[in-house]
């Protein structure tokens, strides 16, 4: 194998295991933090569903961010996309552990922009860019936890309306709670019939995939619900909505968000690992090459070995420092980011998890549901929005001209 | 890794909880105080009376450490002035435990027979003003796990409205105590009327302001 091929593989799988340390606290946090979830356990779901996430459902962002960002017929060379993925890869992962050490909430999905927009301008300057994409996926994150926060919001309003104000509460959640993993299967049904059976219109999609599994998790949900609930009632009712349905529950929504994670994100570190790829076997750039399997499960494999080996101690951390948060809220929160990453995944929008996560969490504080929500972290994520591109562009522009330097 | 940590801050209802527990504790020892006072027992009244002084200064480092964590920077499910203002109410509460206190501690004075019964029964329904108020706190608490649920906020007003119901009769006892002592004018010293007088205010004020704290609750749990 092709020296080159080999160091971008490498460096492509060093980045998806910096996603697994440090992401994943970001789809698991809220699970872990209301103990829905030991630690071991969140690894373990982690791992498993990021990588059926990267492995089944993680094509189309590769395919935008490796193809919408530079006009690649500016690019002559097609070996400039071998030395610029690494470059990119360099300059993220540089940044990411530098942003993640000092605390700041930045994106892997924008760190891995930013270090291909800034190899590009160090190839051919600022017209190799297509600024008009630059400025749709920008807005993409900054609406993505907008919509998370508009979802979750929504999102815990009805749980409260269905089954928090009811007389029975547990009663109710019994029968609410499998409508809502249904719903949420509609989605990964409805994702899978197309991402893996190659289905092209979403309303059949919807139906022939999508609303019967969503059917049939939301039946299975609810026989398993009254057979494991009722054994132990504390007599609260509130104790026992969240311990006794939404714990289970929320070990569901756990694996929906880990799912919509590895989907959305395995493309961070795999997009230039596969524009590498198809330059060295086949000399080939800019046309639309499919990104081969391995490459995917390479991306997978690297996110779970990432998890077991730090992102395990990471979640540890989390679990002890959140002691607030409650299984409802960790449901809202959790179901509506899954759901608006999944979607946007669909879309091709190469969105932030970690930003949606956020939005989630301070829509349901604005609907009341959290006790005491940290605001400054929302001044942190915009500001990380104008600071990453920039940032990673330079560190990548920097690698990248080093690199033709020496070559 | 660090949004995770520090995302989620600290509720600040265990800690008002914690403070009202302290405050109950106040009331508690006042209350146990003024019993010894009424049955003679003078040098316990005078350690009880200092306990009461020592129980009031946690409350008050409760009450700082509280004030401090409730940066202008938090999202939470009430309002942060609200909880502030909670906060003084409720620690008002055991400033005027506080200040009867102080008031047996500067006079050692036997009080009349006639007086001893609406004393003792002013500083039993102030334990009990504060002990609804600790109740109170935790329903507020509930109420937001609850997600404002009527059911709960119905609860909610129940204690609310013991409180103010505690807090009329104290004020009842207060107007007839003053009525006792004026009866008897010829027969007590103006100092013994002022200090009866006196102990008899502060005590009222304790569940007073346990109204207050409570009128705050409703505020709070507002939709």
């Amino acid at each position: 194998m092709n020296l080159w091929l080999l160091l971008t593989i490498a460096i492509g799988f060093w980045m998806a295991w910096n996603i697994g340390a440090n992401d994943v606290a970001n789809s698991m946090g809220t699970a872990v933090g209301a103990k829905a979830i030991t630690p071991k356990q969140a690894a373990v779901i982690a791992g498993i569903m990021n990588f059926t996430g990267a492995y089944f459902f993680g094509k189309m962002v590769t395919e935008t961010i490796r193809k919408g960002i530079l006009y690649p017929n500016r690019i002559t060379d097609p070996w400039v996309f071998v030395y610029g993925s690494l470059a990119a890869l360099l300059a993220a992962s540089i940044w990411l552990i530098f942003a993640t050490y000092n605390g700041l909430p930045v994106s892997t999905t924008h760190s891995i922009i930013g270090g291909i927009i800034g190899y590009g301008i160090a190839y051919a300057g600022l017209g190799i860019v297509d600024w008009g994409k630059v400025v749709q996926v920008v807005l993409s994150w900054i609406l993505s936890p907008i919509f998370g926060a508009i979802m979750a919001y929504i999102v815990f309003k009805a749980v409260r309306r269905t089954i928090l104000a009811k007389e029975d509460p547990v009663k109710a959640a019994k029968v609410w709670a499998p409508v809502w993993l249904g719903l949420a299967f509609v989605v990964i049904g409805t994702m899978f019939y197309i991402k893996v059976l190659h289905g092209q219109v979403l309303y059949v999609a919807v139906i022939k995939a999508g609303v019967p599994t969503g059917v049939i998790v939301g039946l299975i949900s609810y026989a398993l619900l009254r057979v494991y609930v009722n054994r132990i009632r504390s007599g609260d009712p509130y104790i026992d909505v969240e311990w006794d349905v939404f714990r289970k529950v929320q070990v569901m929504t756990a694996s929906y968000i880990a799912l919509a994670h590895g989907s959305n994100d395995v493309a961070n570190a795999i997009g230039p690992v596969a524009a590498a790829y198809a330059v060295i076997t086949m000399g080939m750039a800019g046309i639309k090459v499919p990104v081969p399997k391995w490459i995917l499960a390479m991306g997978g494999i690297g996110i779970a070995v990432g998890i077991f080996m730090y992102g395990y101690k990471v979640m540890e951390t989390v679990g002890k420092k959140i002691t607030e948060l409650t299984n409802t809220r960790g449901f809202s929160i959790d179901f509506s980011a899954a759901t608006v990453i999944l979607l946007a995944s669909w879309l091709g929008m190469p969105i932030s998890t970690t930003h949606t996560v956020v939005g989630s969490v301070i829509g349901v504080g604005l609907a009341r549901g959290v006790k005491a929500i940290n605001k400054g972290i929302v001044k942190d994520m915009i500001i990380s929005w104008f600071v990453t591109i920039p940032v990673a562009a330079l560190i990548s522009a920097l690698i990248f001209k080093g690199m033709m330097a020496f070559l | 890794m660090q949004v995770w940590t520090r995302l989620f801050a600290k509720s600040p209802f265990k800690p008002l909880i914690k403070h009202a527990e302290v405050v109950v504790k106040t009331v508690e020892t006042l209350d146990k105080a003024i019993e010894a006072c009424c049955e003679g027992r003078y040098e316990e009244m005078r350690r009880l009376a200092i306990e009461v002084d020592e129980i009031e200064d946690m409350a008050d480092r409760i009450k700082e450490e509280l004030r401090d964590s409730l940066g202008p920077r938090l999202m939470m499910a009430v309002p942060r002035e609200d909880i502030l203002i909670y906060l003084h109410m409720q620690d008002k509460v055991a400033d005027s435990a506080e200040d009867t206190a102080k008031w047996l501690l500067v006079k050692t004075s036997k009080l009349p027979e006639e007086v001893k019964p609406l004393i003792l029964e002013m500083s039993g329904k102030s334990v009990e003003a504060a002990r609804e108020v600790h109740r109170a706190i935790i329903q507020m608490d509930r109420i937001i796990e609850s997600g404002f649920s009527d059911r709960e906020i119905e609860k909610a007003h129940e204690i609310i409205g013991n409180i103010e119901n505690i807090e009329k009769e104290v004020d009842e006892l207060d107007t007839k105590l003053m009525e006792v002592v004026f009866k008897q004018e010829e027969k007590l010293s103006w100092a013994e009327g002022l200090y009866i007088l006196n102990v008899a205010r502060t005590l009222s004020n304790i569940s007073d302001k346990a109204k207050d704290a409570a009128e705050r609750i409703r505020v709070m749990m507002s939709k």
